[in-house]
């Protein structure tokens, strides 16, 4: 049997995964670049016509455009600082291996399983104002009842607080991970040679978990573009567009306002935002074993 | 040893805490009655158990529709993306080169990294014209599409574990590709596929953007009612509590079942392995 045909029909196997993938990326995405030069109006009977870059040109005169990335890089900002350290840290924790740790780790998963929809919900009633169980617990230890989703600061503090709740486990695992991966015999020999605890965290541990927390940094980034789910349960984007991120401002203009090439146009955008980021974990992740 | 082991425990009981209370909530409000739920200071254990919000839940009109709907849909793609999954995850996981694979990973890894959005825009409108909206098997389709790069990557790293020489010795023996895959590939990685199948049903049963866009009032499934309750201005946490409840159940009772496999699923696509 010649090589040439063993190889053939392994190409062939992907091809039903080049069909799927054609439909619900290769071809929507062409079509949508296409619509984004039309003038579609969902609420709208009139053919649609051909516009140029009118939408592109609206789209970036818009205030919320530019006020909806900002929330949108705020939300991203302030949840990776509060992810990965809280990551790194129960995963250093689960890394030492103490009785327990596998019934810890299970219990410390659970959180990323479960349906995002169904925990905003929860969410929404323990950040209650007047019946909620977490303005209850502030009450006990003396502190003011919080209006959590009324305002601008607090509704970001609820929404983080949600997605780390989910997320802080996909941080944990990534990093346990990397932890596993360095060999025990740098820690020994380290020891041997006197050097302390920090040391050995600072000089050793933390270097070689760089990469993975530079790749973890870059799904993060791409996944509060991507926010959706808790967002939409807890605040809808409210109060008024003050906690709307780039990605919800697509979905309202789409689907709320019924601007659909208006919302292409904001997809494109969104598609240009996430390429340096697209490219930057393609490359971090080659680094990663 | 980074903290003392005291801390060391302290952490870890406090996170596991914060991490199941919501859980504990979310059902213990659920069986709680009305006066309960809204009692201050809030009641933990002692309260009168009801099935009171369930069998409003279960009397709602469409209820039992909207769960099959779920089920039908989770199921389905979960079908096609493991026959597809296969497939696909062998010849990247045997081949280091072929025609296409670059161009492959790439479509793979810009269905994890593109907004669900950006493209649902057009699906939307594309789904329209061939008469996919509101259709369970617009929603099989589309959530397979965005699910099975997550099958592949899953199912490469446990066909990577069936030793090479294994396949090798049965070409030598004469078999072809078609019954090596069926006699060899597949049972050895059927644990793999279960995994597999119960990782991606988990995307497909939590999936909510997908079918608040796609679905109108036939095909809607557990995640869009769930939202629904919070557009009712009479807030009612206790059947709330019950959908959440019934769309949480099921998950808790899987991840018990893969624990083992669990932790490969959820970190797949995110390291090159």
């Amino acid at each position: 049997m010649s090589r040439r045909k063993n190889l053939r029909p392994v190409a062939q196997l992907t091809i039903p995964t080049w069909i799927f993938l054609a439909l619900v990326v290769l071809i929507p995405f062409f079509y949508g670049v296409y619509i984004s030069f039309l003038n579609i109006n969902l609420a709208s009977f009139l053919p649609p016509s051909f516009v140029g870059f009118d939408n592109y040109q609206n789209v970036l005169a818009a205030s919320e455009t530019w006020s909806t990335l900002r929330i949108t890089l705020i939300i991203t900002f302030i949840g990776l600082l509060t992810q990965i350290p809280i990551g790194v840290l129960l995963a250093l924790v689960l890394h030492e291996n103490l009785r327990g740790t596998r019934i810890f780790r299970s219990i410390l998963i659970t959180p990323m399983l479960l349906t995002p929809v169904a925990v905003g919900l929860t969410y929404r009633f323990m950040f209650d104002t007047d019946l909620g169980v977490i303005n209850w617990a502030l009450g006990n230890i003396g502190l003011e009842k919080i209006n959590w989703l009324g305002s601008q600061t607090s509704a970001f503090f609820a929404i983080i607080i949600v997605d780390s709740w989910q997320s802080i486990p996909f941080v944990m695992l990534l990093v346990l991970a990397a932890l596993t991966a360095i060999s025990p015999s740098l820690y020994e020999a380290a020891r041997v040679d006197g050097a302390s605890t920090s040391q050995i965290l600072r000089r050793i541990t933390l270097p070689l978990i760089t990469p993975t927390l530079l790749v973890i940094t870059m799904i993060k980034i791409m996944d509060f573009l991507k926010l959706f789910d808790t967002l939409f349960i807890l605040t809808r984007g409210g109060p008024g567009n003050a906690t709307t991120t780039l990605g919800l401002w697509t979905y309202k203009t789409g689907f709320v306002f019924l601007e659909l090439s208006r919302a292409a146009a904001l997809g494109v955008i969104i598609t240009i935002i996430t390429l340096p980021v697209y490219f930057l974990w393609r490359r971090a992740s080659r680094g990663v074993r | 040893m980074i903290l003392k082991r005291g801390l060391s425990y302290t952490l870890l009981f406090v996170a596991s805490f914060l991490s199941l209370f919501p859980l504990f909530w979310t059902i213990s409000t659920s069986i709680k009655d009305r006066v309960d739920t809204y009692s201050l200071p809030p009641k933990f254990f002692s309260f009168a158990p009801t099935l009171k919000n369930y069998t409003s839940l279960f009397s709602l009109e469409k209820f039992w529709q909207i769960y099959s709907n779920s089920i039908i849909v989770t199921l389905g793609s979960t079908l096609i993306c493991l026959v597809i999954g296969i497939l696909a995850a062998y010849a990247l996981a045997r081949k280091p080169r072929f025609r296409g694979r670059t161009s492959l990973e790439g479509l793979m890894i810009a269905v994890r990294a593109l907004p669900a959005i950006v493209l649902l825009l057009p699906i939307y409108k594309l789904s329209s014209y061939l008469g996919l909206y509101d259709s369970k098997l617009g929603l099989i389709l589309i959530f397979a599409g965005f699910n099975i790069p997550f099958a592949i990557w899953l199912l490469m790293s446990f066909i990577e574990q069936i030793p090479v020489e294994i396949e090798e010795s049965a070409r030598v023996d004469g078999a072809s590709t078609l019954k090596m895959f069926t006699r060899i590939i597949l049972p050895l990685a059927a644990p793999g596929l279960v995994a597999t199948g119960i990782f991606v049903s988990l995307l497909s049963w939590n999936e909510f953007l997908i079918p608040v866009i796609m679905a109108g009032e036939n095909a809607k499934t557990l995640p869009v009612l769930v939202a629904s309750f919070i557009s009712n201005r009479t807030l009612d946490w206790g059947p709330m509590a019950a959908a959440a409840t019934v769309a949480l159940i099921p998950i808790v009772l899987l991840t018990v079942v893969i624990q083992r496999w669990l932790v490969a699923g959820l970190s797949s696509g995110a390291v090159k392995e």
